[in-house]
């Protein structure tokens, strides 16, 4: 399948990634090329029952519900850009509105 | 050799290997602090080992970097369940070994610390995404390194380098402390300068973990006893993995191998795996879609620089950081695996790559079930190649996956051991086994270690 510029940058808002516009063009050619490389996948016959693979245990077994806490060696303010009052800083929410 | 003396040691071989850029953090300071504690622990099987690790396993008192600008300052407030146990073993723990950036390549020049150097050819690439850690064992800085599996990341590095790599199975060795990158694929893996090594790790490293609702309720692995000889294994040879355009010192290696399997009593049968082509196909789907949801996390918000200007939005925070952070092979994988999830093509995509790597499963199932006891193959389709040969086209770095993609897709135990050298490279082979079964894969290859003269050119 073709990938244009347009689908990169649309792409590129969907996964919240800055992409410089002089790197657009070159991305588009090689997205074009992984997609058109795993596409072959559209040859393989599926039997109807395929299920979908589930590696790892068997069921999933829940926890007791209890609070265990990571013991930390440093608090989150050491490793945070901007931490106040107990709180991870942001800025302002006024862009969250989707295009 | 005391512990001090031993820290001092390492110390000094980390400064000799320095040029191969294999260690993105070590310090004298910390290998003395684990000299000192090992001091008052008391002995374990591990005690004297010193072990590195890929620096996007956490540990508390160096820096955790994944390679990436995204996580530049970043030293984690809590350690890796795999390093706590390795540590409770009597193991020296030190050194944090350059990678491809989040694990996200086959030739570690994908790291924003510039790339490492392979220590027989330093125009060549030591494998990757590990590496780093393959680098640091087969320069002999260390008996043993922590690397971590997606898809080959330890196997592949393992053949390049001369030494041994092992990937468990799914859910074998927790993950907890392991920064996610495709968490159906994702296993902390082991190199050893030997199959014995390899071994002795990773049985101290596994078993079930509260912090790891993966990893398996299972008994934690136990060191394989030494075999004399191979009467009863019955070894599967399949025929997908050679094919007629294989590279000739790499089928001149396996079949030395396969000959000394047989000489030493093993039962030798052809077998096939028909899904086996559409494995890179199928994890270069997988895997993008999953490493898109998991770096997620890294925006700006909790840890990591910031890039973004005064007055900016919550969005513009999360963007720049995002591009400014993470380097060209990430960028694309995030890309792809956004692609392949979003709305009109997840269907296309993700979900019919689900199915096909069920598949892949079911081909490894129905030969184990079968009798087949363990599969023999090429580890790689080359020898380690040449830095820059391959970086300009993404795909064609992939497809040096098509070995390892498959195990790593169905979850089964698998490594590499060296078998022979091609103009002075090393050459790797691979044994995969069944599910949870890597007590007969180790003994096998430390059989097989014994009887292969692994430095012996395959052609004249």
């Amino acid at each position: 399948m073709r990938i244009g510029e347009a689908e990169v940058r649309h792409v590129a808002r969907l996964a919240e990634l800055a992409v410089a516009e002089a790197d657009v063009p070159l991305l588009a050619i090689q997205l074009e090329g992984i997609v058109e490389f795993v596409a072959q996948l559209g040859e393989v016959p599926l039997p109807a029952s395929t299920g979908t693979v589930a590696v790892g245990p068997a069921q999933l077994t829940l926890r007791e519900d209890v609070i265990d806490p990571i013991p930390l060696v440093r608090g989150p303010e050491s490793i945070a850009p901007v931490f106040i009052d107990g709180f991870f800083v942001v800025p302002k929410l006024g862009g969250m509105v989707d295009e | 050799m005391t512990a001090r003396v031993l820290a001092r040691e390492i110390g000094r071989r980390f400064a000799d290997v320095a040029s191969l850029n294999a260690t993105l953090h070590w310090s004298q300071a910390v290998l003395d602090r684990e000299a000192a504690r090992l001091d008052v622990t008391p002995e374990g099987p591990l005690t004297g080992m010193a072990i590195a690790v890929k620096d996007n396993i956490v540990t508390t008192d160096e820096p955790t970097t994944c390679a990436s600008r995204i996580l530049t300052g970043y030293t984690s407030p809590f350690e890796a369940t795999v390093i706590t146990r390795l540590r409770a073993a009597g193991a020296m723990v030190a050194g944090k070994a350059n990678l491809d950036e989040f694990a996200m390549g086959s030739s570690t020049e994908h790291s924003a610390f510039g790339r490492v150097l392979h220590p027989l050819d330093p125009t060549r690439v030591p494998g990757g995404s590990s590496g780093g850690s393959a680098v640091l064992v087969a320069t002999g800085v260390v008996p043993a390194a922590l690397g971590s599996e997606t898809g080959g990341s330890v196997r592949q590095p393992a053949a390049f380098c001369g030494i041994v790599g092992v990937k468990p199975s799914y859910g074998r060795v927790s993950r907890f402390g392991l920064v996610a990158f495709g968490s159906s694929l994702d296993c902390i893996s082991v190199f050893g300068k030997t199959v014995q090594d390899a071994a002795r790790v990773l049985a101290a490293m596994s078993g079930v973990d509260p912090r790891d609702a993966t990893s398996r309720a299972e008994p934690p692995m136990a060191v394989p006893a030494t075999r004399s000889d191979l009467k009863g294994v019955v070894i599967g040879i399949p025929r997908e993995y050679f094919p007629a355009d294989l590279d000739p010192a790499i089928r001149a290696s396996c079949e030395r191998a396969i000959t000394t399997l047989r000489d030493l009593g093993a039962t030798i049968r052809e077998v096939s795996l028909p899904h086996t082509r559409y494995a890179v196909p199928t994890y270069y789907i997988v895997n993008p879609a999953e490493a898109a949801a998991n770096l997620a996390r890294f925006d700006g918000v909790r840890y990591g620089p910031r890039h973004v200007g005064p007055g900016a939005d919550v969005r513009a925070l999360y963007q720049a950081t995002r591009g400014e952070g993470f380097g060209p092979e990430v960028r694309r994988r995030i890309l792809v695996g956004t692609f392949v999830l979003s709305a009109g093509y997840a269907d296309q995509y993700y979900v019919r790559a689900q199915a096909v790597r069920t598949l892949i499963a079911d081909d490894f199932t129905r030969v184990f079930a079968d009798g087949v006891d363990l599969l023999f193959t090429p580890t790689t389709p080359t020898a380690a190649f040449k830095a820059g040969e391959k970086t300009a086209d993404p795909v064609q770095m992939y497809q040096a996956d098509i070995f390892v993609a498959p195990a790593s897709l169905a979850g089964v135990p698998a490594m590499s051991l060296p078998i022979g050298r091609d103009q002075g490279l090393p050459l790797g082979g691979q044994l995969i086994a069944r599910d949870f079964d890597e007590a007969t894969m180790l003994a096998v290859a430390e059989v097989l270690e014994r009887h292969v003269d692994a430095t012996a050119e395959v052609r004249a």
